[in-house]
């Protein structure tokens, strides 16, 4: 009984992860024509990455915490993050849960235990380990995320967590979403090693998953997981993928890079994983169909609506920035105001 | 009361508030079993635990980094950076992360965390243990920048620090660690952040300084019967503009004594501050004693620190300005 009542969660969880994967790719496409059309200021498209990140997010519990990068958006949507939080975030309006401070991409779900992102890429790595530390002398339970691109791999930063992680056995999980650009530099030269076997050099687990299919990336993600959650050490994950968009709507791929791969092609990971999933037999082009007329609908409402919110209030940049207001800003408040 | 100097200060508030927060949590290169290389957290790790008084690897921007990722996860961090000189690496941490992350969450996550780290010359150093390099962070909107120059403030300073509830560079200016030893409650007082301390009273002209200098500026007055006030600001961010207001109306004569290098140097804020609110009380140009535009020398560091001689020429030059 328990065995087919697992079976049918699984099913489900496949259902729902292809889901959201269709919905972030349609709110993406939306963001990236509204940018062009001057609706939106800046955006970093999430295209391609949908199948790494909701592979990895099917196999983590409500417990976990992430430091997620720019790129996220997937695995926000699959986490519950409702899309008017992102969208608040890409207009930087008056409800936007960072009062409009940041660039779009630069999204903060606490609640949902999203962490915040700063630009400087990497940089959330070394928190993540002073998290996990604190979750474990707290003995509390789950484990962390920290989530970065392959150009990560080069800086300070990355160096400095890995080896501290490994040296604390601390419950992260290093997800590296290797999507074969930074900018316009290819991984090739980012690195002269495979991502995944530098954890081998500061004495942790070093894994590496196919983040186009769906079905693939879960099962190497629940063995991830699986392995940090038991208190084994941390992990590095490294899911390859593709981004299928520019780095941000301000670049031009065309001028580096001569395989993009279109939306819709074979190689598109959502056009892999629903492949895959139509092969095992747990959906077909009818829910399909029906998914994507669902988001589509969804997508266009909300985006509407929350176009609609105005921005914030001018006071609001002196806030945040002490627990209570010097009298310096006061006075500089007061002289822009 | 105990009699104690700033090590034994420092070290004792670390014991005190962490017997009653077990939030607090220390972390650094060297500071478990050897106590740090200054001994501020000495015997801390026996009594509180390695788990508590983290010896780390060598890397200060993930000491800096994990610190940060602690206290937004509600503890109350207390990494040190052996020598200010080191803290660079550690700067995109202190800027990008530690200074933005209120800001960034709009108040939705904070950074209650206190960064020690030993700063000033004095010791023969030389160039990479002898840096001033507190306008790097007063420059950065988010950090409060805290220096005692004494055992009392010491105490009374950290305290305060750890119940602020944002970012603290709280900067210890090694060369007065075991210079001088005075009467310290026992009790868990404060020293109010963003309060300057009027050490020397006078009516004649104003001596605005903090950390090292104070006793140096304090003895140079008493020495040479100069009536001045004599400003300990405490708080370098944000500084107690009140507190040099009443002095500067009254006096009119202005000397600003650090050793951190002139070009930027608090000195250069505080002038502008003074001016900018207060040009029709001076009766001369404000003057600034400070360290040289040059790297901190090893041999010849006495040329470098300002000195008696150089306070009284200044403070004698605005005295004399008609």
């Amino acid at each position: 009984m328990t065995e087919i009542v697992n079976e049918q969660m699984e099913k489900e969880k496949h259902i729902r992860g292809l889901g959201a994967m269709i919905l972030s790719r349609t709110l993406d496409k939306k963001i990236i024509t509204a940018q062009r059309q001057g609706r939106v200021g800046f955006y970093t498209p999430t295209m391609g990455q949908e199948a790494a990140q909701v592979g990895l997010s099917m196999a983590l519990d409500k417990d976990d915490l992430i430091y997620e990068y720019y790129r996220d958006v997937p695995m926000m949507l699959h986490r519950g993050v409702p899309i008017e939080i992102i969208l608040n975030q890409v207009f930087g309006n008056r409800d936007d849960l960072a009062k409009g401070r940041q660039m779009p991409s630069h999204l903060v779900a606490r609640d949902y235990n999203f962490m915040s992102v700063p630009s400087p890429v990497a940089t959330n790595l070394p928190l993540a380990v002073g998290t996990a530390y604190a979750k474990v002398y707290r003995k509390e339970k789950g484990i962390v995320v920290a989530s970065f691109g392959d150009g990560s791999t080069s800086t300070p930063d990355f160096h400095a967590a890995m080896n501290m992680a490994a040296v604390f056995n601390l419950p992260i999980l290093f997800f590296c979403e290797n999507n074969g650009w930074a900018i316009s530099t290819p991984v090739e030269k980012q690195t002269k090693t495979e991502i995944w076997k530098k954890a081998d050099a500061y004495g942790m687990v070093g894994m590496k998953a196919d983040g186009n299919n769906l079905v693939e990336m879960y099962k190497t993600a629940q063995q991830a997981v699986e392995h940090v959650r038991s208190g084994k050490g941390p992990v590095l994950l490294e899911a390859r993928c593709y981004r299928m968009g520019p780095h941000s709507t301000s670049d031009d791929p065309t001028k580096y890079q001569t395989d993009i791969v279109l939306d819709g092609s074979e190689k598109d990971p959502i056009v892999v994983s629903q492949n895959a999933l139509k092969a095992i037999g747990l959906v077909n082009d009818q829910l399909i169909e029906k998914v994507r007329a669902e988001s589509q609908r969804i997508v266009n409402e909300k985006f509407d609506q929350q176009e609609k919110i105005p921005p914030p209030d001018p006071e609001t940049i002196f806030q945040d920035v002490y627990a209570k207001e010097t009298w310096i800003l006061r006075e500089e408040r007061e002289e822009i105001l | 009361m105990s009699n104690m100097n700033m090590v034994q200060a420092l070290n004792s508030t670390l014991d005190m508030k962490m017997s009653k927060d077990d939030s607090i949590i220390l972390l650094g290169e060297d500071i478990g079993k050897d106590g740090g290389v200054f001994r501020v957290t000495d015997g801390l790790q026996a009594k509180f635990g390695p788990e508590r008084v983290i010896d780390t690897p060598l890397v200060e921007l993930g000491i800096v980094g994990m610190a940060i990722g602690m206290a937004v996860y509600g503890m109350k961090p207390v990494p040190e950076i052996q020598f200010q000189d080191f803290i660079y690496t550690a700067m995109d941490q202190i800027i990008n992360q530690m200074a933005k992350i209120r800001y960034r969450t709009g108040g939705k996550i904070t950074v209650p965390l206190v960064l020690r780290t030993p700063y000033g010359g004095g010791i023969r150093g030389g160039l990479y243990h002898s840096q001033s390099g507190e306008s790097y962070f007063v420059h950065t909107a988010g950090l409060t920048v805290v220096t005692p120059s004494n055992p009392y403030d010491a105490r009374g300073l950290l305290s305060a620090s750890l119940e602020l509830g944002d970012p603290v560079i709280f900067l210890e200016p090694k060369r007065l660690y075991r210079a001088q030893k005075m009467e310290v409650p026992d009790n868990d007082y404060k020293v109010e952040i963003g309060k300057a301390n009027l050490v020397h009273q006078g009516d004649s002209v104003t001596i605005v300084t903090y950390g090292s200098m104070v006793p140096t500026v304090a003895s140079a007055v008493e020495k040479n019967g100069v009536d001045a006030d004599v400003l300990d600001l405490r708080t370098l961010s944000p500084v107690d503009i009140d507190a040099i207001s009443a002095s500067v109306k009254k006096t009119g004569r202005v000397v600003i004594v650090h050793e951190a290098p002139r070009t930027l140097g608090m000195g250069a804020e505080l002038s502008a501050m003074i001016s900018e609110r207060m040009i029709e009380y001076l009766y001369a140009p404000i003057l600034r004693v400070t360290g040289p535009d040059t790297p901190f020398p090893y041999r010849l560091e006495e040329y470098y620190l300002p000195n008696e001689k150089r306070i009284m020429a200044a403070v004698n030059r605005v005295l004399e300005f008609r």
